[in-house]
């Protein structure tokens, strides 16, 4: 996959072309690969080696820190699969994934397009549309935290409209609380993705749009028929990079604010393995599901890519 | 294109998104300036008095002043270690045509499938096993990593559009690898530093789940993205005080933001989405 939002400046890439002979003597190989050695054993210490050690772990028995350590085998496997709350957190993880990204890509898109046609005002829209790209997780937390207490924002609001009856303990309701969880992702995701999409339309010649609209297409046709499938490619990066974040981040979100529950009603996979290593204490259960999860990203990314390729 | 009467649903639903944006970020900022009682009468009042009460007592039962100190410690070295590293690396990748070069600036760009939080648990036992559990020069360390791939990525990027008569020139007046690395490169990719910069800044300084898990909650090593959620609970939670906190939080962000607004978008978008 290639860059398709060049940085500034970035418009006179050198081509280097076979050089002289003459050149080539001139200026011999000038060393300095060995400069990039210290960057990639940082990089192969702190996030490769971790990775790797998560495959380890996850065929040990390991009962907590300190504790002795065993060989398990496909023990750990056996445990986590006939695990129910495995199940829930595999149920809830899959249902935070089909309802918050394609609500996202889809919104994210269309607002997208809409910033990019430069109506009255979308300066002001961009600006708010980093927001949430801008604040840190515990902060997007705290909003949702004083939106949806008991004595919230929503319950709030609710009752001043007379509907009092609908108020809710909304992150502490077993039927609302993955609900919660989700909304957050779609509420942060669609600013920050929509974003990406102007400025990728931005780069989409104008005479497209307006040879569509010669043709008699409205907006929303050009929209999904014209400008879609151009940029297609970069739908499916950006879906995938969403994913990932939605997948991976979401222990942080849960975390922060229903901590699994009530029960393991919003347990999600990657809380999962937060969950039992640093509570629970199940250190090999934690890696196990830590490759699921890791398998379950692997998947995911081909699959979005495979349903995204360019297809012109 | 013209935008004709049909679209005014787009307007009111793009604008009602934009509201939602920021009517949460008025909330918190006006809350800051008053009681519990008053946040609950009136949510969306402006506050009646300025004054830094719910700061001072979120500053106290947090000890947020500190965990300010310490996240713009980590922030700042961690920056300093980044650029040591990626600056030589993508100086070496941009200017050699080898394959070993190449495999080594896959490697990089691979790294952007992996996502940082995978190996929460391995990186804990990594900072039990190094002696630097609870610490913050554990975190100093390893933030340079996770962000090791963009920035090579972005940095070499940069340094390719530089011509090699550049290089060739400051050789002829006999300039050696590190003074070529010195006084071309770095000044003429300025850009792409302050766009490294900026992307890093907003990483290091918002990172949560490492920074919970490996400098836990000590008062004196935790940042501040560790501290806030503490005054959820800690204050039966007044409002007053956990918005106020977290406005504290924002303000070095948003200063940054205002400040290089463009520059910071630019480095965003081009950030995002580099694989």
């Amino acid at each position: 996959m290639t860059t398709l939002t060049p940085p500034p400046g970035d418009t006179t890439v050198r081509r280097p072309g076979p050089p002289s002979a003459a050149a080539v003597r001139r200026s011999p190989r000038q060393g300095g690969t060995v400069l990039a050695v210290p960057a990639l054993v940082w990089y192969l210490v702190f996030m490769v080696g971790p990775l790797i050690a998560i495959f380890v772990v996850a065929v040990l028995h390991w009962p907590g820190m300190l504790q002795p350590v065993s060989f398990a085998g496909l023990g750990n496997v056996r445990t986590v699969l006939g695990d129910p709350v495995f199940r829930d957190a595999v149920r809830n993880t899959a249902v935070q994934l089909a309802v918050a990204l394609p609500v996202m890509i889809v919104c994210a898109y269309m607002l997208g397009y809409y910033v990019a046609q430069k109506p009255p005002g979308h300066r002001v829209i961009r600006y708010l549309l980093f927001i949430p790209g801008l604040i840190s997780t515990p902060a997007k937390a705290m909003v949702f935290y004083a939106a949806l207490s008991p004595d919230g924002l929503a319950n709030g609001a609710l009752e001043s409209v007379g509907l009092g009856s609908l108020t809710d303990a909304w992150l502490a309701s077993p039927s609302t609380a993955l609900a919660c969880l989700i909304a957050l992702d779609v509420w942060a995701g669609i600013g920050f993705t929509a974003v990406l999409f102007a400025a990728r339309l931005g780069s989409v010649p104008d005479e497209l749009g307006e040879a569509a609209q010669l043709d008699g297409a409205g907006h929303w046709r050009t929209m999904w028929l014209v400008h879609f499938p151009v940029i297609r490619d970069y739908v499916g990066v950006v879906t995938m990079l969403q994913f990932l974040w939605t997948l991976f981040g979401s222990a942080q979100h849960v975390l922060l604010l229903t901590q699994g529950g009530p029960g393991s009603s919003s347990t999600t996979l990657s809380f999962l393995v937060y969950q039992k290593a640093f509570i629970a204490a199940d250190l090999g259960y934690s890696q196990t599901v830590g490759v699921v999860l890791f398998l379950a990203g692997l998947v995911g990314l081909l699959a979005i890519r495979r349903a995204f390729r360019q297809n012109y | 294109m013209k935008l004709g009467k049909r679209w005014l649903p787009a307007h009111v639903l793009v604008w009602s998104y934009a509201v939602l944006l920021i009517v949460p970020l008025y909330y918190f900022l006006a809350s800051a300036f008053k009681t519990n009682d008053e946040i609950f009468a009136h949510p969306f009042a402006l506050p009646t008095s300025f004054g830094f009460g719910n700061f001072r007592t979120a500053f106290d039962s947090a000890d947020l002043g500190l965990a300010v100190v310490n996240s713009a410690l980590v922030t700042v070295l961690a920056l300093v270690l980044t650029l040591g590293l990626a600056l030589p690396a993508a100086f070496a990748l941009a200017r050699s045509t080898g394959r070993l070069a190449s495999a080594v600036e896959k490697v990089f760009s691979l790294g952007f499938l992996v996502p940082t939080f995978a190996a929460l648990f391995p990186t804990f036992l990594l900072a039990a096993a190094t002696g630097l559990f609870h610490t913050r020069t554990f975190m100093v360390l390893f933030l340079p990593a996770t962000a090791m791939p963009l920035s090579v990525v972005i940095l070499v990027q940069f340094m390719r559009t530089i011509p090699k008569e550049m290089e060739e020139a400051a050789r002829m007046d006999g300039a050696s690898t590190f003074a070529v690395l010195r006084h071309v490169y770095v000044p003429m990719c300025m850009p792409g530093i302050a766009t490294v910069l900026l992307l890093n800044f907003l990483t290091f300084w918002n990172e949560y789940l490492y920074s919970l898990v490996i400098i836990g909650p000590d008062p004196a090593q935790r940042t501040v993205q560790v501290a806030l959620p503490t005054l959820k609970s800690i204050t039966g939670t007044d409002y007053g005080v956990l918005t106020a906190g977290t406005v504290l939080t924002l303000v070095p962000v948003w200063v940054v933001y205002t400040l290089l607004q463009k520059r910071m978008q630019q480095a965003l978008v081009s950030g995002a989405v580099k694989m």
